[in-house]
């Protein structure tokens, strides 16, 4: 190891992960609070993510860092996915707040693909989002998606 | 993770909750469960619905841009009618067909094609029962695959034919809420009006309707009394060689100025479907009269654009007569295989002389199939109806 710096990340919770600086670099958000931050800033506040997620995170900036060229890159991509589709949700929203983007392109589209196929109710049940249409608009949407289903 | 660790993961960040299969310990299971259902299904709902706008616009931009063609083309669709939020992320993301020359939305159906190149639909003729089945191509070889668009059924009357045009395979009649528009012929089988069932230009009426505020048109439930907006007149003619030759074409785009075919030309664009009420007085006073009912049953005349603006007129492109072939010629790049007094293409007749590009081409390929071929500035809705005129006329050609 060419630095042995490293950096704590706290996250929202509390949770502490000491991480390697260039592990950390990995997300643009920290690069930048820590180039602006000074050379004292060694504990980065992660508010918007938990413990959980946080360790995830380091997980897969770890492996990116480290072995950015392994021929199980994209095999561990693959897996590291395979998730709760709440789980997901935060890995996305994380790496959108830390700016990774390799994680955000990953996560973003695991996230399309698990729409695709569903019906508007499945996606609604599956991923609990509320039906704020009025009945006058549900009326027009139930002639859309006749229209759509139809073959 | 110690346990406490685990605790202090429990009481952070609401959707940290929700994480059913992430492999905690029995022992924070049981930490879970103590909380009421209600707060735990607030918890779970919070996590999708509280996503980042950029995250879910991008979410829902690789969703469009994956799914260009029919079928997979229904996800975009089924992803605008999920929640408000996710609607208007996709209508803003998805492009209108003269742009991005693809059919998404109904409404799709009501905008002008690409300009550069035609959309191809088949016409599929049912003689048992009167109707008419649009789709839109899915697959160059072959006509039997196809994504439905629109339907039509042919109502005799007195001294007229109705083609009732509609967004319901099944269903389809004036009552129906999926009645987009009719096609209507003389008594001869020689004049045809087309009519929608909105306003062409998204509800900016001008001069027939008295009493429209702009000010008052509001997004969410824009109301009109249900009517019928002239948009076009078609009308069939003998040419100079009689029944011997092929017949004239000719239709009148009330609602597209000629200034649509310049290169910045603008044609009429409908943005959404107007919730029409036949019975009840608006709820936000569109129109100050309750009889404004637009319903010319003569050839409307140059009120839907403005006055310095003429009319577009698309003429039927001539036929050459081959010598070889004793038979009227027309090159239909190969979408049209079976002859008939049917086929027609029709091109824009302007001051400067005829266009050369081909803005609609129709004609038979099968014993009940036909293709239809359209651009801009033609919607799917008015090349439908004018395909349907060219079944209808009654002028015979040898």
């Amino acid at each position: 190891m060419t630095s042995s710096k490293t950096i704590v990340l706290r996250s929202s919770d509390g949770a502490t992960f000491e991480v390697d600086e260039a592990v950390a670099l990995h997300s643009l958000m920290i690069k930048h609070r820590i180039e602006t931050g000074g050379a004292d800033s060694t504990t980065i506040d992660v508010p918007e993510v938990t413990g959980n997620t946080l360790s995830k995170v380091i997980e897969y900036c770890k492996k990116h860092v480290e072995a950015p060229n392994s021929d199980d890159l994209k095999s561990f991509d693959t897996d590291f996915v395979k998730v709760d589709q709440a789980v997901l949700c935060h890995l996305a929203k994380a790496s959108y707040y830390m700016n990774i983007k390799g994680l955000l392109d990953l996560s973003s589209k695991t996230i399309a693909d698990m729409f695709k196929g569903k019906t508007v109710e499945q996606i609604r049940e599956t991923f609990h989002i509320k039906n704020d249409f009025t009945p006058e608009e549900e009326e027009e949407l139930r002639k859309e998606n006749s229209w759509n289903l139809f073959v | 993770m110690s346990f406490k660790s685990i605790l202090q993961d429990m009481k952070g960040d609401f959707g940290s909750i929700s994480r059913k299969g992430f492999g905690l310990r029995s022992r924070s299971q049981r930490v879970v469960e103590d909380r009421s259902p209600a707060i735990v299904d607030a918890l779970k709902q919070s996590c999708w619905a509280n996503m980042p706008p950029e995250l879910l616009r991008d979410v829902l931009m690789r969703i469009e841009a994956s799914e260009c063609a029919w079928p997979p083309r229904k996800n975009v669709v089924s992803c605008a009618g999920v929640c408000r939020n996710w609607r208007e992320i996709m209508k803003d993301i998805v492009k209108n067909p003269e742009f991005s020359g693809k059919l998404t939305f109904p409404i799709s159906l009501k905008q002008p094609g690409p300009r550069n190149s035609l959309i191809q639909c088949f016409i599929k003729r049912n003689r048992s029962n009167q109707t008419y089945h649009l789709y839109l191509s899915l697959n160059q070889a072959t006509n039997d695959d196809g994504k439905f668009l629109l339907a039509a059924i042919k109502c005799r009357r007195a001294t007229c034919t109705d083609y009732i045009i509609s967004l319901n395979a099944e269903d389809v009649s004036k009552g129906s809420n999926t009645y987009i528009g009719k096609l209507r012929s003389n008594f001869l089988g020689t004049k045809f009006t087309v009519y929608d069932a909105q306003p062409p230009n998204g509800g900016a009426l001008t001069t027939k309707c008295r009493s429209l505020r702009p000010g008052s048109m509001k997004r969410v439930s824009p109301r009109v009394p249900a009517g019928d907006y002239p948009v076009s007149n078609i009308s069939y003619e003998l040419n100079v060689l009689g029944s011997r030759g092929p017949r004239r074409m000719q239709c009148i785009m009330n609602a597209i100025p000629a200034s649509a075919m310049d290169p910045e030309g603008v044609a009429p664009t409908q943005t959404e479907f107007l919730v029409s009420n036949v019975d009840s007085f608006p709820s936000i006073p569109f129109f100050r009269s309750k009889s404004a009912r637009i319903d010319n049953s003569q050839s409307g005349s140059g009120l839907l654009t403005g006055q310095n603006d003429p009319m577009l007129v698309l003429k039927n492109k001539a036929p050459r007569w081959h010598e070889q072939l004793q038979c009227w010629c027309l090159n239909f790049n190969g979408r049209v295989t079976v002859a008939s007094v049917k086929n027609f293409q029709l091109v824009a007749s302007l001051e400067n002389g005829e266009h050369e590009n081909v803005i609609i081409q129709f004609g038979k390929v099968g014993k009940d199939v036909f293709t239809m071929d359209y651009q801009y500035p033609l919607s799917a809705f008015q090349a439908f109806a004018i395909c349907l005129s060219s079944f209808d006329t009654k002028i015979a050609c040898e």
